[in-house]
């Protein structure tokens, strides 16, 4: 062989073997591959189910500046793997986007538990692609009971073992039926450089108008005073703007109080009410309080960043070149673990509006808009094992599978295996009796036990509502289209959800009218009513 | 069986394969869409028979038709000047260039790009290039012109322009190989004659390269009238139509109606109606637009 040759497969074989060392799994996950194998395989299983857990807890992931890489879930896994030799638990990753989900379950292909904003959920539970949870979840917990104490939560109930009941209950669809197991709480809150606000000598504020001199303030120093993109605004900001602002009239406009969720929720405003309610004339361009709603949201764009598509808001904030972060909890630990970040931080809630804002504010806090976080459903490939034919209760009744992924989701609620899981590091905010938040995590806590909000717009209709009303809000809010203009897209775009809604759900309109008639007299001390169509102003 | 039927069938056994998938993956969904463009559909839920009203909803009831269709009017427009031109002359300046090796090296080098797949493309130019932080808004700061930063693919009045500028100098691989075939495949004598007849520069260039490489450009054309309605992978991931609808085209609509939103039937009749324009524009441009035999044999 000459030497070019040897040259040439040489250094071949130099690239092959140093790529391949490159690329080897870390320390960690060949441990855990060679424990997985001493534990038998896939083919031997009687059982194998998927989950989706999102990517809070999705084992090798490693969160930001953390030293560490993630096995709490896997570690719980292994536990019931063990005690259920004939299970195995796959842990997979996918995307969270609509097409997957629509796809798979579909075709029957999705995971059997998976991590879906319970939103979502309710958009297709007449498919029958999710499992009902609450004849589960209104029995013990088997392996609460197994401890022997009927003291424990979740020796009665397994509903028992959740720390915010209002929120867990309240995530029930419209059909009463719950499909989601609340597994942890996220919430937002205000970030703010504390450095910065000694320097100006300021402390968070107690009330908007207190708010908003911050804000000013910032501005003049050359901040951009509050970092927030279009999804905060359309989600978060429309809702509690909106609490703000008719939170005074529930007594008059709230017609059905919920036998399950109404304790929880009080006062919640579901998409039949909304539907009806707009047919009253509210929620168009002439509802005086809907338009405040927009024209404060707008008040609030010139302080806040000017590309709420592109701009990396936890970038701007870390560098000190805004003053706060409207975010979620889950980003405190990022904070805490930055060992550059050059300035003291803190975080408060947003304060409420006061007569001064507007005179259609109803002066109570602002309320809470975060909730649940992962929210785990069982999808219909837990009941792959029965006659599609059967109805839905007949296939749980039958099915095993069901039963086993049942004892999965009743196991990651021990408290012993959801610490592990949950307080592995301070992303999300536990959710079960007896598990105690992490300290970063602590304002949030007492952001939560605030009320619950009046109504989740995006979630109230179906996905092409949200879609166009982010959409447009985004442009008014870029100046992109006049207030006019966009109460009239507005007002579109609940009509054409309401006739959606309408269509395809048995609402009784007759029933929510006579209730409607029922509360005249209260409405009657109200002020400022938007005019019913077709009939005269009031 | 004598030979030459046996030799036939064989032929057909070993092409059905092909056209059976074909058939399948091709044909049978455009059918399908066809069919269920006439129907209320949502997956997981039965259909139910409307007939046109999913055409009527979106051509005269659904907002976001017309200011689509304008944009992707404007945005094929765009493309079709850019890649019938920019390419062209770099091709044609390849094709000038003396030597073979560096003919050789200047078509490696504009070829090479395409191997970056579109997706790579648009998040670098969405992240590096328009990003707040971005090349463009920094250069400007850079300059003393920090006030005409902007939120380029997220502000209304620059939206669509940015979108469209997306690929600057817009110099494709793939044209300029097709443009320089064109102008290589021009006979010697061609070039001769026009040489003998004073005619060169610009003016050969205008008067006998490009209606020599009229096939070419005729392809491009096509090409890029076909991809301009279809696509939309550039502006979902740019933009995903926002902010509002101002960069929205129908071929986004339809993938959300399908997928976000669940309205099977109505984006099948959005498919649909693209189809239609596809087929109208490729006719016209058929019928009316000459390639250079086509030119040639009329002059003969």
């Amino acid at each position: 062989m000459s030497l070019r040759k040897i040259l040439r497969y040489g250094s071949l074989a130099v690239i092959v073997l140093g790529t391949t060392w490159l690329l080897r799994p870390p320390p960690e996950e060949r441990h855990a591959d060679a424990g997985k194998a001493a534990k038998g395989t896939r083919e031997d299983a009687r059982f194998v189910l998927k989950i989706a857990p999102g990517s809070s807890y999705l084992p090798g992931t490693q969160p930001f500046g953390l030293d560490l890489t993630l096995h709490g879930l896997s570690d719980v896994v292994a536990d019931f793997e063990q005690r259920y030799p004939d299970t195995k638990i796959e842990i997979i990753n996918v995307p969270g986007v609509r097409e997957y989900l629509v796809t798979q379950l579909s075709s029957g292909q999705a995971p059997d538990i998976i991590n879906v904003n319970v939103e979502d959920v309710w958009t297709d539970v007449q498919k029958g692609w999710y499992v009902p949870l609450d004849q589960f979840l209104e029995a013990p917990n088997p392996f609460v009971v197994e401890q022997g104490d009927p003291s424990l939560p979740g020796s009665k109930e397994w509903w028992d073992m959740f720390t915010y009941q209002g929120i867990s209950r309240g995530k029930a669809a419209p059909d009463n039926l719950n499909y989601c197991l609340t597994y942890d709480m996220i919430e937002t809150g205000i970030y703010y450089n504390r450095t910065l606000f000694k320097t100006w000598g300021v402390e968070p504020p107690q009330t908007w108008e207190e708010f908003l001199a911050i804000l000013q303030r910032a501005k003049q120093e050359g901040k951009i005073p509050l970092l927030m993109n279009l999804s905060n605004f359309n989600d978060w900001c429309t809702d509690l703007f909106f609490d703000q602002l008719y939170y005074d009239l529930l007594p008059g406009i709230d017609l059905i109080q919920d036998p399950v969720r109404e304790q929880y929720l009080q006062g919640y405003l579901d998409w039949d009410e909304i539907a009806f309610l707009f047919r009253k004339g509210f929620f168009h361009a002439d509802d005086v309080r809907y338009r405040e709603v927009w024209r404060l949201m707008h008040d609030l764009k010139q302080y806040t960043n000017r590309d709420m598509m592109g701009t990396d808001l936890l970038r701007e904030f870390v560098t000190g070149n805004a003053a706060m972060l409207w975010s979620v909890s889950a980003i405190g630990f990022r904070l805490q673990a930055d060992r550059d970040l050059g300035f003291e931080w803190g975080v408060f809630y947003l304060p409420r509006f006061t007569k001064q804002t507007t005179p259609y504010a109803s002066s109570v806090d602002m309320c809470v808009i975060g909730g649940s976080g992962t929210q785990l459903e069982i999808t219909c490939s837990a009941i792959g094992d029965t006659d599609p034919n059967l109805s839905m209760a007949e296939r749980m009744e039958k099915s095993e599978r069901l039963q086993r992924a049942v004892a999965f989701l009743q196991f990651l609620c021990l408290p012993e295996n959801y610490a592990r899981i949950v307080n592995e590091y301070p992303c999300m905010l536990p959710n079960i009796k007896g598990v105690a938040a992490l300290p970063v995590l602590k304002p949030f806590e007492e952001i939560l036990a605030r009320r619950y909000t009046t109504t989740k717009w995006v979630y109230t209709f179906d996905l092409r509502f949200g879609e166009i009303q982010s959409r447009m809000l985004g442009l008014f809010l870029a100046d992109g289209v006049s207030e006019d203009e966009y109460l009239r897209w507005e007002e579109d775009n609940i009509r054409a959800a309401t006739e959606n809604l309408l269509r395809r759900k048995s609402v009784d309109m007759d029933k929510l009218e006579h209730i409607w008639e029922g509360k005249a007299a209260i409405r009657a001390t109200y002020r400022d009513l938007p005019p019913e169509p077709g009939r005269d102003a009031r | 069986m004598n030979w030459r039927l046996r030799s036939t069938f064989t032929c057909y056994t070993i092409v059905l394969p092909s056209l059976v998938l074909l058939f399948t993956f091709v044909y049978l969904p455009v059918v399908w869409a066809f069919s269920k463009s006439l129907y209320e559909f949502e997956v997981g839920s039965p259909a139910r028979f409307v007939g046109l009203s999913n055409y009527t909803e979106y051509l005269f009831s659904d907002p976001t038709c017309w200011p689509s269709l304008l944009n992707m009017l404007l945005l094929t427009l765009f493309a079709v000047v850019v890649r019938l031109t920019f390419p062209l002359v770099v091709a044609r300046l390849i094709y000038a260039l003396p030597s073979e090796r560096g003919r050789h090296f200047y078509r490696i080098l504009f070829l090479i790009p395409i191997v970056v797949p579109g997706v790579a493309v648009q998040l670098i130019w969405m992240g590096l290039i328009y990003g707040d932080r971005g090349l463009l808004n920094e250069l400007l700061r850079l300059v003393g012109l920090g006030g005409w930063a902007a939120g380029w693919l997220s502000e209304p009045h620059t939206a669509l322009a940015a979108v469209a500028m997306v690929g600057f100098p817009f110099i494709g691989g793939f044209e300029v190989l097709v443009y320089y075939a064109g102008f290589a495949s021009i006979p010697t004598s061609v070039n001769e004659a026009a040489l003998l007849e004073g005619c060169v520069g610009v003016r050969k260039f205008l008067l006998i390269d490009i209606p020599m490489v009229l096939s070419q450009v005729k392809l491009i054309l096509i090409l890029t009238i076909i991809g301009g309605v279809q696509s939309f992978q550039n502006v979902f991931i740019l933009t995903r139509g926002q902010p509002g609808f101002v960069t929205n085209v129908p071929g986004l609509w339809m993938y959300l109606n399908a997928f976000s939103f669940q309205r099977m039937g109505y984006a099948c009749a959005i498919g649909v109606l693209l189809f239609l324009v596809i087929l109208v524009l490729t006719v016209i441009n058929l019928k009316y637009f000459k390639s250079a035999e086509q030119l040639q044999g009329k002059a003969s």
